[in-house]
């Protein structure tokens, strides 16, 4: 699709497999994704979403396939012959920094302040001073609507506070590309409408995003394709209004039968 | 009194070196068994079991008298010494702190990961100010120990605090009375230790929830020393 236009997409995955012992979890992943795209992945629990999502920064290492980011590919560099060679830690890290990554399960240091926690990485990584960190680590989490809460700790946070400020963290490194792995699903259901309030207005602003999620009304409406993987392979992909109005296989069918219960 | 003061010296000249070497070996070898493969482990495994497994007089006779005749490397007393304490110190700092390095949640670990932190970023920015201050309590009590078991260096004739001690006894036959002074002096020792370590907790704290005053984290220790409640907020 992109490479008719001539465009290097922003994420483009081929034949992606991994497998955690005997369980094949993805079987061959074959995705493109065009930059301010905004892809929505759903699926079974176990499906994949995460190992999918943790590939592409490489928090889990695929057994075999590529990933290109912005024509990329990850976890390699070239040397100076042009030959591909693996990543070293360094090299690694400074690309996983162009790659935002949204937890389930927040994962904010509870060390750190609100505040502390969106600074720390532009003081550590990009090398930032720390009144310039702050400034912009404000900036963020006014943008999340959590300017009140820069002083408070973590666990003094409600969920969907915690969900924000990590959203603000992952902003403040201006990545290329999102990553968000379920990032309501460990909300008290009345917290989840903030955190997807975020999520909107950033698929609005044009970032590139893929979001493993169980929202079906937030796919069905903030999406630009819904992808669903079933026994590790895209069973089915279409653009989100067509996703929903016509499912083409028997799992999506029931896929979505019972979660729109 | 001029004895017990020497001995008080001796005995805490022996118990900061037992410290900071053992604080040195803990690290060590907690750090080489979180990193290296079980295999590669195994010595360190070894170390760690047999100094907490044999009681801490054995190994400072044993260093002090058996090594000479095994190896034929005579050590004096206070080096002796020291190398036992310090081994013995190190095996149970080094389970602490491997405890309390294991302990911080990976997900935090990952979180700094996915940013671009580096490793060595990642172990000062994430792992130790949350390890550390979780394992201060436990070292608190390795420390403590440390003061007690220097007591059992009188065997080899070094003037620490029980050595001096028993010198006054065997002059003035007043067991009673010396016993009661020696051990209330070490309780004052341990007891420093202590202090030393609920301030290091307060000044760790990551959420100073007692603003006001290092006094009060440590009346709310002190109280709940006495209390069955539960203490929730400290």
């Amino acid at each position: 699709m992109s490479s008719e236009n001539n465009i290097i997409p922003a994420v483009q995955i081929t034949d992606l497999k991994k497998s955690f012992g005997s369980l094949e979890v993805l079987k061959s992943i074959n995705l493109t994704v065009s930059p301010g795209e905004v892809i929505c992945v759903l699926g079974t629990s176990g499906s994949g979403k995460s190992t999918l999502l943790r590939c592409i920064n490489q928090l889990t290492v695929q057994d075999s396939g590529d990933i290109f980011i912005h024509g990329h590919p990850i976890g390699f560099v070239q040397d100076a012959k042009g030959k591909l060679k693996k990543a070293g830690q360094a090299a690694l890290a400074r690309q996983r920094s162009h790659i935002g990554y949204v937890f389930q399960n927040f994962n904010l240091w509870p060390h750190r302040t609100a505040l502390g926690n969106v600074a720390d990485a532009l003081m550590v990584v990009k090398k930032m001073t720390k009144n310039k960190a702050y400034e912009i680590a404000l900036e963020r989490l006014t943008e999340v609507g959590l300017a009140d809460w820069q002083n408070d700790y973590p666990d003094t946070l409600s969920g969907g506070q915690q969900q924000r400020v990590a959203i603000a963290r992952m902003l403040a490194m201006e990545p290329d590309i999102m990553l968000f792995d379920e990032p309501t699903s460990a909300l008290d259901p009345e917290r989840v409408g903030e955190v997807i309030d975020v999520m909107r207005a950033l698929a609005a602003k044009g970032y590139t995003m893929i979001i493993a999620t169980h929202e079906l009304n937030f796919a069905r409406d903030t999406a630009d394709r819904v992808i669903f993987i079933d026994e590790g392979i895209i069973a089915e992909e279409a653009p989100a209004k067509e996703f929903f109005a016509v499912p083409k296989t028997e799992r999506l069918k029931a896929f979505l039968k019972r979660m729109s219960g | 009194m001029s004895l017990l003061l020497e001995g008080v010296q001796t005995t805490i000249i022996l118990s900061l070196l037992t410290m900071v070497l053992g604080t040195i070996i803990g690290l060590f070898v907690a750090i080489v068994r979180l990193r290296v493969r079980k295999a590669f482990a195994i010595p360190l495994v070894i170390y760690v079991e047999v100094f907490r497994g044999t009681p801490g007089l054995i190994q400072i006779v044993w260093i002090y008298y058996c090594l000479p005749i095994m190896t034929g490397l005579q050590l004096d007393a206070i080096t002796s010494v020291v190398i036992a304490m310090a081994l013995n110190v190190g095996s149970y700092l080094s389970e602490v702190f491997r405890a309390g390095i294991q302990a911080v949640n990976k997900g935090h670990i990952e979180a700094a990961t996915a940013l671009g932190f580096h490793p060595g970023q990642i172990t000062r920015r994430v792992v130790v100010p949350q390890a550390a201050y979780r394992m201060i309590p436990a070292i608190g009590n390795v420390f403590v120990s440390a003061i007690k078991l220097s007591s059992l260096c009188s065997v080899l004739g070094m003037a620490e605090l029980m050595y001096q001690g028993q010198i006054i006894i065997a002059n003035f036959f007043r067991p009673i009375e010396v016993f009661t002074v020696v051990a209330i002096i070490y309780l004052m020792m341990a007891y420093t230790t202590s202090l030393f370590m609920i301030y290091l907790e307060w000044k760790f704290a990551w959420v100073k929830r007692e603003k006001n005053s290092f006094w009060q984290k440590f009346k709310n220790i002190s109280s709940s020393a006495f209390s069955l409640k539960p203490q929730g907020d400290i």
